[in-house]
């Protein structure tokens, strides 16, 4: 059994609450003027995406879930489920899309991500750092401040916007940070 | 983007870091109303406050002929307001910047924020709940003249902020919610239980309310109940965010140079800072009339009254930002 202390959990990764796998979502040390410090979190439980939180003493042990890794193509999303494909083997898996909720604009169709397993099923993705995304929609005109790298919000093939360089034109494709959402380049 | 050149691209942005003007103006009228006096004291001291659990930025002072001292940067004002008040300045309140090292910055901490802290003289922790519940309603209404405070909506989630609030005593809330007694519960599990089993049930109130009667173990700086085991102190909390911790203040050298001690070797074994204990507030105690004091997060205020979910939302130069943290 892998165990951490509760101090060390960090948004991300996977532990054992309760005998089920979750997923953390936020980590936060707080600590009171008196009394002992404590470790807050939020997850999601992986089989059913249901949020919750807990509250630990930061000393305390905590079991890690041990996960592993597989590559997979996204594929499309069906109703509450988001639908990965092996793209040796054409084996299917379903995964809740609760889990992957701020992350859902960055998909396209055949992206590389990596599915988290735990016991044989399952439970999570994990994006690339950054992906490539097409501009659909554009302000004609942008105003305001050119002097300190002017940027504009578009919007694009997946329906989220993003803040990008004011050369940007409807068609184009941009890279852009998975973790940040931020315009990391344009791609030719 | 930094969050200047956000508010300058969309000057719609500027309502919100502007709030805090407004709130700081309602908190200066409100105690000068009152006839407290409003005092500065130094954010550099030689000594800061002793919390066991607070780290402290240690700095070092020098002058040009070569003296060297140690400084800190406080973590709370308050043993220079004691000091005060033991001089005979009376009633009395400060907005200043504090300062607290190895925290998480988190949406409701930042490295540097700003404190208010009251003492009101020939008092108890009753009468600062009732200052505390008239400043909030007064500062939500600063802020926005319109609100109507039996449902005042912070974060999507309605509140009534009509006093009085409820208070809870700690013993019945343990009671009633984890199934225990208060008093048999280890300091270290204290705030583990707090928040799994009886924050969840307060939060059902949808009122900001006040848990007070801490075990004297957690007394800090306040004085003993009228049962022994209990210490005179109360914090404040709104939609589960902290707003403030008060004492009926301990004014006995004795008992306090005590705690200070206890505190110290509780410093020591969790490696933090080590410093002397403030020999002048020792002497300053025995000057010191009946009172009570209360230190509020300012910016946790800022954050309300804005509707923001993050403190960082109303400051100009978040930590997070000014650090890349």
């Amino acid at each position: 059994m892998n165990t951490i202390n509760a101090g060390n959990i960090a948004k991300g990764g996977f532990i054992i609450f309760k005998g089920a796998p979750v997923f953390i979502t936020k980590a936060e040390f707080m600590s009171p003027g008196k009394g002992s410090p404590v470790m807050r979190i939020k997850f999601k439980n992986v089989k059913t995406g249901t949020a919750g939180e807990f509250t630990y003493k930061t000393g305390e042990i905590v079991e890690v879930a041990e996960i592993e890794k597989k590559e997979m193509e996204y594929l499309y999303r069906d109703g509450e489920d988001l639908i990965f494909m092996d793209p040796k083997s054409y084996d299917q898996v379903n995964i809740p899309l609760a889990l992957v909720e701020d992350q859902f604009g960055y998909l396209t169709p055949n992206l590389k991500c990596w599915i988290v397993w735990y016991k044989g099923s399952p439970i999570g993705v994990n994006l690339p750092a950054h992906v490539t995304l097409k501009v659909t929609e554009s302000p004609d005109e942008v105003t305001g401040n050119r002097v300190n790298a002017p940027k504009k919000t578009v919007k694009l093939e997946t329906g989220i916007e993003a803040q990008v360089p004011l050369f940007i034109k409807v068609g184009e494709k941009v890279q852009l940070d998975t973790g940040t959402g931020e315009y990391l380049g344009r791609v030719k | 983007m930094k969050t200047w050149q956000r508010v300058k691209e969309d000057p719609n942005l500027l309502k919100n870091y502007l709030v805090r003007e407004k709130v700081v103006d309602t908190i200066r009228s409100f105690f000068k109303k009152r006839d407290f006096r409003e005092v500065f004291t130094p954010i550099l001291v030689p000594v800061p406050s002793i919390e066991p659990n607070l780290e402290v930025f240690k700095t070092e002072l020098r002058t040009s002929k070569g003296l060297k001292r140690d400084g800190y940067l406080i973590m709370s004002p308050e043993f220079s307001i004691k000091k005060l008040i033991a001089g005979g300045v009376g009633n009395c309140f400060e907005i200043t910047k504090c300062f607290r090292n190895e925290e998480e910055v988190s949406a409701f901490h930042n490295p540097e924020f700003t404190m208010l802290e009251w003492y009101r003289l020939n008092a108890d922790y009753f009468d600062v709940m009732k200052d505390f519940e008239n400043l909030f309603c007064e500062v939500i209404k600063s802020v926005n003249p319109n609100v109507d405070l039996t449902k005042w909506e912070y974060q999507g989630k309605l509140y009534d902020l009509t006093p009085p609030w409820p208070r809870v005593k700690i013993a019945d809330a343990f009671r009633k919610y984890a199934g225990g007694n208060v008093l048999e519960v280890e300091d270290e599990d204290f705030y583990k239980i707090y928040f799994n089993e009886i924050e969840p049930e307060l939060l059902k109130l949808k009122k900001p309310y006040f848990i007070y009667d801490y075990p004297i173990s957690q007394a800090s700086l306040s004085k003993q109940a009228k049962d022994p085991r209990f210490a005179e102190r109360f914090e404040v909390f709104l939609g589960g965010v902290e707003l403030g911790n008060c004492f009926s203040e301990l004014t006995n050298p004795v008992e306090q140079k005590k705690r200070f001690e206890a505190d110290l070797a509780e410093r020591k074994r969790l490696g933090k800072t080590i410093y002397p204990i403030d020999e002048d507030l020792i002497k300053a105690l025995m000057e010191l009339p009946v009172m009570s004091g209360i230190a509020v997060g300012v910016d946790r205020l800022v954050m309300l009254a804005a509707d923001a979910s993050s403190i960082s939302e109303t400051l100009f130069f978040p930590g997070k930002e000014l650090f890349d943290l």
